[in-house]
């Protein structure tokens, strides 16, 4: 075989699974109507005057049309969606993650949520669809008067202070998605900051659309009182969307053309087109021995396969893989539609070949990589970068090899703190290098570890020590007989996937299984939630195995085959060269239909902000929706008497944006500071911008707008600046940045300014930038490649932006622009 | 890159023809530079010296149609660009490029980083000698938190070239013009300072117009570029000879060239 390149990305299905069952207390069927309405208000029991409210917004909405301008929003079916749908129902929020469904608990410990509230903020709250499933504050700002709780909470424990502002920023008849928002919101943030208090770190969200389908209308209303101060940070994500994607792994809907995927010899190939239909009928589950191998298609779609019929009756059961494998010869894996595999026909799983040496990853590093998957964690402490590993006391011998490691790879001697109570020692070093470079091999939380790419890709003899310290934490041997069986148990997903790749490139062919996440009731009645836990398992020895080896491919028996009733889009894509196959779960099959349940989603959140006199409020989000989100969002704040409001908004997802922040200056002296950023990758369409108004005097206001436009992407700067009579001493300054990587994107401006008053201060500047060929050749005769070469510039153009997220949120940011731009140019 | 005394690194430029949009610019250069080696390469306008920089360090516009160029009997003209870099060559510009956002300090480590790994590079021995460095040059650190080369002045960019060859310590480097558009304090100033950095272990070819900078530099051997090809070559008074002369000296007074 051809040594194949090193630009690989191998295709698994991992993320599509990670969509949760869709299980609610309180689901709404598909439409809208004002019955609907009327059924939202009463299940959450609201005064009559909400309920009046939201029907008189219904019925703007109803005679409303459509925006004229902007994007088109003409497919967007206003019946196609579920209006609520509520995993507590009438329940209360949860107060800890504890007391959640544990389906739901995972979910949001996947994103790393529960973690980050211990770290870094003051009070989290999160939504699920339509509910909110979590609020939580933390007491001493609680005991200052800071009220932080779900909008829905709030309107019936705060009438007075929800009354007073609520609908008074954005009337519901502001524009045809604020009426809709307004008829059937539900969930959001509520925070009021009473006068003079300073809430000091910073109050999160979390919204999560899960279910297809759904509309998500959160709702959510800032009010920061005279001279308090907050800053408020929201987060969104899509269904099966992980915040830190593993490298390897890329979910179908995410597959772009000229991307590259291995197909069933082991080696790249690069997707021409992508296809995606309607399906409605029966779809084909494959089990094969490995469970969590298991892969759905429909019935036509050709896998490669050895037949059981074919299969001489003395291999039958008997192939023996591992050490002294024996070939399965004379037989050559055929195509074959899934409609027709039977359990006992044997799948072609081939072995990933590539292989990229980079020579710095000696054995010290490999060794630490594995003790860190398992053992090993990264965090502040004392406001340091560190690196930590926790052992069982009598685990000296891997204490002592990890130090070493830790020596040689950043000259610094860890310390180890022994804890016998709790029968464990943590060995643990100050290294901000460490600590990046465990985040970037390795990943973060015991959930969402996983290994780069580069791990991934180096030679097999340097994977193996990195298996080996890896065992040595999550894994057990166990001897029968002549037997021996090895096991490791990650919750990581991605890892168990990493692990059997990494496996079979030592000729391993290790199966996957796992377990439920349950519930158990511990002895002082708590309930523990478990979370779901990966097995994955070899033996070695004289065993009797089902699985075959076949050059450079393992054939593996189908344990079960089932069919099941599905409706919804179905994805393929076609390959380049002869051989137009790609990997489902590890086994190769044809270029076909490939089927991932998603459609549309609709989100239309309302955000309302109120800076009192002096007050001062920021609003951060970074939103990174998947690419079939319409995302349409009215945020608009009002900023009286010195007060500052400052919008830090992150657009990276969603099919269409359409989102303008707004402050407007009814103080004198009051500030507005706006910094908007928008990402726009093939088939997406951002159009944001921001409004400043002002209609006081002294007032002054900030627009920065960013926007990188790539592979066909489209962004837009949509932007007002109005200055009212009287409003005299104005200052306002727009600044414009957009950014083409390539020929493909495309930028456009529009702003709109409205000066009555001679005495303002105006600038205005508008650039469109490419990058330069020039710019390039400078970088790269410093020794960088190109993609680096192209990433430092693209993270240079947002590090205005980048510098005023939170840490978490910054290297997310700079995975997803890393992401985006793989394969997009060179 | 552990360097050896022992072995003496070599660049050897070969009957290099080179073109810039169809337009042959190089016709045949030849030139030879060791390690230990300061040479100065001189001549006219449009006779091919930045050129010659270019085609050497690869840049997409300049493409070598004739010859070869070896480091260390590498073939230099098959490597991408970030591979020569790596294999020890380096280009100082005479126009820098800017980069918004990416700090000089992130770009510097960022490049160094190329040449080591995780385990061999020495944090603390890179912020004292980029101390000593910027002290050499005359710089302020203040310099190192602003955007790469953006709104940098003509003297602080030419500095900053000198900066990164001293940062990414190369076998052989090439100043396009560290002189030019710079007062006379920072002539010397860069001046020395490449003198000084001059490393026995490495070789150093500057390109200048003028013969004011080689006050500083004492070079080794002095070549002229005419027309594409290397016409004349000698030790360190051809310089000044050149500069009470003039170009048309070595045009007249070159058998087979033309002016």
């Amino acid at each position: 075989m051809a040594p194949p390149s090193s630009e690989i990305t191998p295709l698994d299905y991992t993320r599509y699974d990670f969509k949760d069952p869709e299980t609610y207390r309180v689901r709404i069927p598909k439409g809208l109507s004002r019955e609907v309405v009327r059924r939202i208000s009463q299940i959450k029991h609201e005064p009559e005057w909400m309920l009046e409210y939201r029907l008189r917004a219904y019925d703007h909405f109803v005679q409303r049309p459509m925006p004229d301008w902007g994007p088109s929003l003409a497919d967007i079916d206003f019946d196609a969606y579920t209006y609520y749908a509520d995993p507590l129902g009438e329940e209360k929020p949860k107060r800890s993650w504890d007391d959640l469904p544990a389906d739901i608990k995972n979910t949001f410990e996947r994103l790393g949520i529960p973690k980050a509230e211990r770290e870094f903020f003051g009070g989290v709250g999160a939504q699920y669809d339509s509910g909110t499933v979590y609020h939580k504050i933390r007491e001493d700002l609680a005991a200052k008067g800071v009220l932080f709780t779900d909008t829905d909470t709030a309107v019936r424990e705060h009438p007075d202070i929800v009354r007073k502002y609520f609908g008074k920023v954005i009337p519901y008849n502001d524009n045809k998605f604020a009426a809709l928002n307004s008829a059937v919101w539900s969930g959001g943030s509520f925070v009021y900051v009473p006068p003079g208090v300073d809430a000091g770190i910073p109050l999160q969200a979390y919204f999560r659309i899960n279910a297809k389908n759904v509309g998500q209308f959160e709702r959510t209303l800032i009010v920061a009182d005279e001279g308090a101060k907050v800053h408020y940070i929201e987060g969104c994500g899509p269904a099966g969307e992980e915040i830190l994607t593993g490298e390897a792994v890329t979910p179908i809907e995410g597959i772009q053309t000229g991307q590259t995927v291995l197909n069933s010899d082991g080696r790249t190939t690069t997707v021409e087109k992508t296809m995606v239909r309607p399906f409605d009928g029966e779809l084909v589950e494959i089990t094969p021995v490995s469970l969590e191998n298991a892969f759905r298609l429909t019935p036509e779609h050709p896998v490669l396969c050895v037949r059981a019929e074919n299969v001489p009756e003395f291999w039958a059961g008997e192939g023996v893989v591992n050490d002294g494998t024996r070939e399965l010869l004379g037989l050559t894996p055929e195509f074959v539609p899934v409609g027709q595999i039977v359990p006992g026909d044997l799948l072609h799983y081939p072995i990933n070949r590539t292989e990229h040496d980079v020579p710095s990853f000696g054995d010290a590093a490999m060794a630490l990589l594995g003790y860190y998957l398992s053992e090993g964690c990264v965090q502040m402490i004392n406001g340091c970068e560190a690196v930590t590993f926790t052992f069982h006391l009598d685990e000296t011998e891997y204490v002592e090899d990890l130090s070493r490691a830790i020596v040689e790879l950043t000259g610094k001697t860890p310390w180890v703190n022994r804890q016998p109570a709790k029968h464990a020692q943590v060995v643990g070093v100050y290294s901000k290098e460490l600590f990046a470079f465990c985040l970037e091999h390795a990943g973060k939380l015991a959930g969402e570890k996983r290994l780069s790419k580069t791990i991934m890709e180096l030679p097999p003899a340097k994977q193996r020590r990195l298996l080996e310290t890896y065992y040595r934490g999550d894994g057990n041997v166990t001897q029968l007989g002549d037997v021996v069986i090895h096991r490791v148990m990650t919750i990581s997903r991605q890892v168990a996937f990493q692990v059997q790749e990494l496996q079979a490139r030592q000729g391993i062919f290790a199966t996957i299984f796992s377990r439920e996440p349950f519930e158990e009731t511990m002895k002082d009645g708590r309930t523990i939630s478990h979370r779901r836990l990966y097995t994955v398992h070899h033996r070695l020895g004289s065993d009797h195995r089902t699985v075959h080896r076949w050059g450079d491919a393992f054939l593996v028996p189908v344990r079960k085959v089932e069919r099941r009733p599905f409706r919804g889009n179905v994805y393929n894509f076609h390959v380049a060269g002869d051989n137009n196959t790609y990997l489902v779960k590890g086994f190769s099959v044809h270029n076909c239909t490939a089927p991932i349940y998603s459609t549309d989603s609709l989100h239309a959140a309302v955000v309302e902000v109120v800076g009192e006199p002096r007050a001062k409020v920021r609003y951060t989000t970074v939103q990174n929706w998947s690419k079939n989100v319409y995302n349409l969002v009215t945020k608009r704040a009002v900023a009286y008497e010195n007060a500052l409001v400052e919008w830090v908004d992150g657009n990276m997802g969603s099919k269409i944006t359409m989102k303008y922040p707004s402050v407007y200056l009814k103080g004198r002296g009051a500030r507005a500071d706006i910094l908007s950023v928008a990402f726009a990758s093939e088939g997406q369409i951002i159009d944001s911008g921001a409004k400043a108004v002002h209609s006081a005097p002294d007032t002054s206001s900030k627009i920065v707008a960013k926007s990188i436009a790539i592979r066909g992407g489209q962004t837009s700067y949509r932007g007002l600046l109005h200055v009212a009579p009287g409003a005299t001493g104005v200052k306002a300054a727009v600044r414009c940045d957009a950014l083409l990587p390539d020929e493909l994107g495309r930028s456009d401006t529009y702003p709109y300014n409205e000066i009555h008053e001679e005495d303002a201060t105006i600038t205005h500047e508008a650039v469109v930038g490419k990058i330069g060929e020039e710019q390039i050749f400078y970088l790269m005769s410093r020794g960088l490649s190109e993609s680096d070469a192209i990433h430092l510039i693209l993270m240079g153009f947002l590090a205005e932006f980048a510098k005023e997220l939170p840490v978490d949120y910054a290297l997310e940011l700079n995975r997803l622009i890393q992401l985006e731009m793989t394969g997009a140019v060179g | 890159m552990a360097m050896s005394l022992a072995s003496p690194h070599s660049l050897v430029v070969q009957d290099l023809h080179a073109e810039v949009a169809g337009k042959e610019i190089l016709k045949g250069v030849n030139l030879s530079m060791k390690s230990g080696e300061l040479t100065a390469l001189m001549g006219p306008n449009g006779s091919g010296k930045s050129t010659l920089a270019y085609a050497l360090m690869g840049h997409p516009k300049y493409k070598v149609t004739r010859g070869t160029a070896l480091l260390d009997g590498q073939d230099l003209l098959k490597m991408p660009v970030e591979k020569r870099s790596r294999a020890g060559l380096f280009l100082g510009f005479q126009y820098p490029q800017e980069v918004s956002g990416l700090s000089l300090a992130k770009f510097l480590w960022t490049a160094y980083m190329q040449r080591h790994t995780a385990q061999d590079a020495d944090t603390a021995g890179f912020d004292r000698d980029l101390k000593t460095h910027l002290t050499y040059l005359g710089m302020d650190d203040a310099l190192l938190k602003r955007s790469l080369n953006e709104g940098f002045s003509g003297g602080e960019k030419k500095r900053v070239e000198v900066l990164q060859m001293a940062t990414l310590r190369p076998v052989f480097a090439i100043l396009d013009e560290p002189d030019s558009g710079l007062d006379i304090d920072a002539v010397k100033a860069v001046g020395e300072t490449v003198a000084k950095l001059h490393r026995p272990d490495a070789g150093i070819l500057v390109i200048t117009h003028y013969q004011r900078i080689l006050k500083y530099l004492k070079p080794d051997r002095v070549h002229v570029m005419v027309d594409g090809v290397v016409a004349l070559s000698g030790g360190r008074e051809l310089a000044e000879e050149l500069e009470a002369k003039g170009y048309d000296w070595v045009r007249v007074g070159v058998p087979g060239t033309s002016a």
